[in-house]
């Protein structure tokens, strides 16, 4: 059944915002993060908020999937808001005991959350509406410049998709081995840290011995059928942009003036 | 010339011991000659160990010859000039279905192999779609392929090879982790594909009841070719394939357990119609 | 010994968009000593609940007994229930992980917490049981052929010295005369030792040869559950359920159309073969 999990979370349906090309949901991402860093006050704050909503209006994504993100930084979200609000020094408000919670520490707390809550929503809406393959043809091409510094920029993406792919196939060769030598006696779970480390040995032999033995198989099986590398290579799928894709360009330079300079002018 | 043909096939690989040194020499291929008309079906049958696998993965060009030639359409393998010619041409189907298989959708996965010889966007396109319907994909274009049961992932790596126009697919034991309905589904498209698009087809296996439509069987053992001829007149010969450490299908072995007890049944049946024949009724 | 399956059903992902019901109220009886055929084609459930057998998995509902105790009390030892009931999975081969073939089939026993010596004298007990020759024993298992590897990964499951003996595909990948060579050397281990032994299939024609009792599952139900004969007999049924009959079956039926009085119940091709001279004698 490990089989079933779909790394990035991808959201099968059919939306504008799933049509446009993944370099721009890329970028907008890249920029929308930016955006957050930047802006320091309210307005800012609900430009984006705003943004925000609107675009997962329109990726016809449920709302509940991008609060499951959520979920996994909880933790870290808590410990973000708690550090700033009786960590910054300034006009106090409340003490208990050593405590000492100030306004600027309200402020500051607030805006870490809400930075982070977006942040992650935001890198939500990308991946759940972009499939891993679109993502990596993405920066195949974003990162095209690179090829001029001998980066070899097609096989690091090429690395990218083969691991997408194997990832769920190895997970579930993880978890056969595992069964397998929990049937001969083998216990995974008590005994001190080295201990532990030491019943891995059982699994972890076998499953590299398995990745080697995929990865050499893979490799012939590419040379087979004619890879050799990006070179000459066309594109079954090729990006090309279109006129929604420019259309959402000028929105996001649009946001991201709004979103900064709003404040700036307003507050 | 034959689209395939060896001659004097020898191929060698050295055994070292732990410390690198040299053990010995195995010769995996030794001394074989054989040629494949274009259109044929061949079957190449042995037990695990007996050569066949490395015989295949030279008509691909991934293997040299240590000895000998190899040639596919007259092309010779060595020559490095014609590699990719040759392995677009001679395509190959593997054994392990998860280990074939690169694209994360179907037919990202067919598209790859016309994707690394340069074909233009448009005829990928068309000939995604026309290699996914020659195995009966094409309703899967979308799926995962982690989705599929393992006789849907073979078809769509032969849908692969297909959409590169070979004039010879070589299937190195495409059914040998596959349970009988996908056997049967892999083996129906190879024989629709032989029959229909006259590919040549070249079928390793150690499965009997799938080369019973094979025009020529090879038997391989230690590295050379045992056997040579029609599935009847390799079928005829039960007792030396069980030396072989192989086997026949029942319906042939119980015709000669028959035979064997006095009934005049001819050798190397292979149908329960032949058989039926044979008894008279 | 014995095991008894009363109502287990076992849901994957319950509850969610990709809930499915691997195994529906099953309800089975394996007494000591029997030698069955678990028969479906891929997906079915049987991996599934031959999971159960050995408490790796825990059913989402109904209960198993192994010799009248539930195994999923919480005061019942899991773990040497793991012992008794051993389980080959398939492709054994790519759990072995140790130096050499001694070492790795010592694995099994060592974590019962048996001392040294009880452990080498089972690992060397299993070896020979699965008919390794002692050349073998000190060389690294991944230079092994396929076929002995395979009998290796077994003797790690023989050393723990399991009352009933799980194969899960033991002859996916071998040739004909290896196949042959694991299914007779189980047989006779069963004959020597008087194990239960469950062979985990999609083939009729290997287990038609030797087992007493097949059950054939679908769709994560017993659809049958008899004596080979009277399982092969619904060849039709199994033929819809993307399984086979052996072929015998078939030959013999279509002999019997034809209008040879043959018996129809012969499954290996010595009992064919005698049916069909006796129907020829008498029909002269």
């Amino acid at each position: 059944m490990l089989r079933d999990i779909t790394l990035g979370q991808y959201y099968q349906t059919d939306s504008v915002i799933h049509r446009l090309d993944p370099r721009v949901k890329l970028v907008t991402t890249f920029f929308y993060i930016i955006s957050l860093f930047i802006v320091d006050n309210w307005i800012g704050y609900l430009a984006a908020g705003l943004f925000l909503l609107a675009v997962i209006k329109l990726s016809k994504v449920p709302f509940k999937f991008m609060v499951r993100g959520m979920k996994s930084i909880v933790f870290l979200l808590l410990i973000a808001v708690v550090f700033n609000l009786f960590l910054t020094p300034g006009e106090p408000l409340v003490t208990i005991w050593k405590l000492r919670i100030t306004k600027e520490g309200i402020r500051l707390a607030g805006f870490m959350a809400v930075r982070l809550v977006f942040l992650i929503m935001g890198s939500s809406v990308m991946t759940l509406t972009t499939t891993p393959n679109n993502l990596t043809d993405a920066l195949e091409k974003l990162l095209k410049p690179l090829k001029f510094f001998k980066v070899p920029v097609h096989e690091i993406a090429m690395m990218m998709s083969i691991a997408l792919r194997f990832i769920p196939i190895l997970l579930e060769e993880t978890d056969k081995i595992m069964k397998a030598q929990i049937a001969r006696g083998a216990d995974f779970e008590s005994g001190n840290l080295i201990k532990k480390a030491k019943s891995l040995v059982p699994l972890l032999v076998p499953l590299f011995i398995s990745a080697f033995r995929r990865a050499n198989d893979l490799a012939m099986a590419m040379e087979a059928r004619c890879y050799r590398g990006g070179e000459q290579r066309t594109k079954m799928k090729p990006l090309i942009y279109r006129k929604r894709d420019f259309l959402a360009y000028g929105t996001v330079v649009c946001y991201f003036a709004a979103a900064i300079l709003a404040g700036k002018i307003l507050w | 010339m034959g689209i395939i043909k060896t001659k004097d096939l020898v191929f060698e690989y050295i055994r070292r011991d732990e410390e690198g040194n040299v053990e010995g020499i195995t010769k995996a291929v030794d001394e074989v000659s054989l040629n494949v008309e274009e259109g044929d079906f061949v079957a190449i049958l042995g037990h695990n160990g007996s050569g066949k696998s490395t015989l295949a993965k030279h008509i691909n060009a991934i293997l040299y010859p240590t000895e000998g030639t190899v040639w596919v359409d007259g092309m010779d393998t060595t020559d490095e000039n014609k590699l990719w010619e040759i392995r677009q041409e001679a395509g190959m189907v593997f054994q392990n279905p998860d280990n074939q298989i690169i694209g994360q959708v179907v037919e990202e996965d067919v598209g790859f192999g016309p994707e690394n010889l340069g074909v233009p966007t448009k005829e990928i396109w068309e000939r995604v779609e026309e290699s996914l319907k020659a195995v009966g994909m094409y309703e899967f274009r979308k799926y995962s392929p982690n989705k599929l049961s393992g006789g849907q992932k073979q078809r769509v790596s032969i849908a692969g090879v297909i959409a590169m126009h070979p004039k010879c697919i070589i299937l190195d034991e495409p059914t040998a982790m596959l349970d009988p309905s996908g056997r049967r589904e892999v083996i129906r498209a190879v024989r629709a594909l032989n029959d229909v698009e006259r590919i040549t087809m070249i079928l390793i296996t150690h499965y009997m009841e799938e080369i019973i439509y094979a025009n020529k069987v090879f038997v391989m053992d230690k590295g050379r070719v045992a056997m040579e001829g029609t599935p009847r007149e390799i079928f005829s010969q039960v007792e030396k394939l069980k030396e072989l450490r192989l086997d026949v299908p029942q319906v042939t072995l119980l015709a000669h357990e028959l035979k064997k007890s006095g009934l005049n049944i001819p050798d190397g049946i292979l149908t329960t119609q032949e058989l039926v024949k044979a008894l008279g009724l | 010994m014995s095991i008894i399956l009363d109502h287990v059903s076992h849901i994957y992902e319950a509850g969610t968009a990709m809930e499915f019901a691997a195994l529906k109220d099953i309800n089975l009886t394996i007494p000591e000593g029997q030698f069955i055929g678990l028969i479906g084609h891929t997906g079915s459930g049987k991996s599934t609940l031959v999971q159960h057998l050995n408490g790796l998995l825990a059913p989402t509902g109904g209960n198993i007994y192994y010799n009248g105790a539930d195994i999923h009390d919480s005061d019942f030892n899991r773990k040497e229930l793991r012992s008794k009931v051993g389980l080959v999975f398939q492709y054994p081969e790519h759990q072995l992980f140790e130096i050499d073939v001694f070492t790795d089939v010592c694995f099994g026993p060592k974590n019962l917490g048996l001392d040294k010596k009880d452990v080498e004298l089972r690992a060397y007990a299993a070896l020979k049981q699965v008919g390794l020759e002692d050349e073998y024993f000190y060389q690294s298992p991944f230079d092994l052929s396929g076929g002995q590897k395979r009998r290796v990964a077994i003797a790690g499951v023989l050393a723990m010295k399991p009352e009933v003996l799980i194969l899960d595909e033991p002859t996916a990948g071998l040739d004909p005369k290896g196949r042959d060579e694991i299914l007779d050397q189980v047989a006779k281990l069963r004959e020597e030792t008087g194990m239960t032994v469950i062979l985990v299939s999609h083939s009729m024609d290997d287990v038609a040869k030797y087992v007493d009792r097949i059950i054939v599952m679908n769709r994560g139900q017993v659809m049958f559950d008899q004596e080979p004969k009277e399982v092969f007999g619904h060849y039709k049924e199994l033929e819809e359920i993307g399984l086979a009959a052996p072929q015998v079956t078939y030959i013999m039926q279509e002999l019997r159309e034809k209008g040879l009085m043959v018996d129809t119940g012969a499954t290996t091709i010595e009992e064919a073969k005698n049916s069909i001279l006796s129907a020829l004698r008498r029909q002269r």
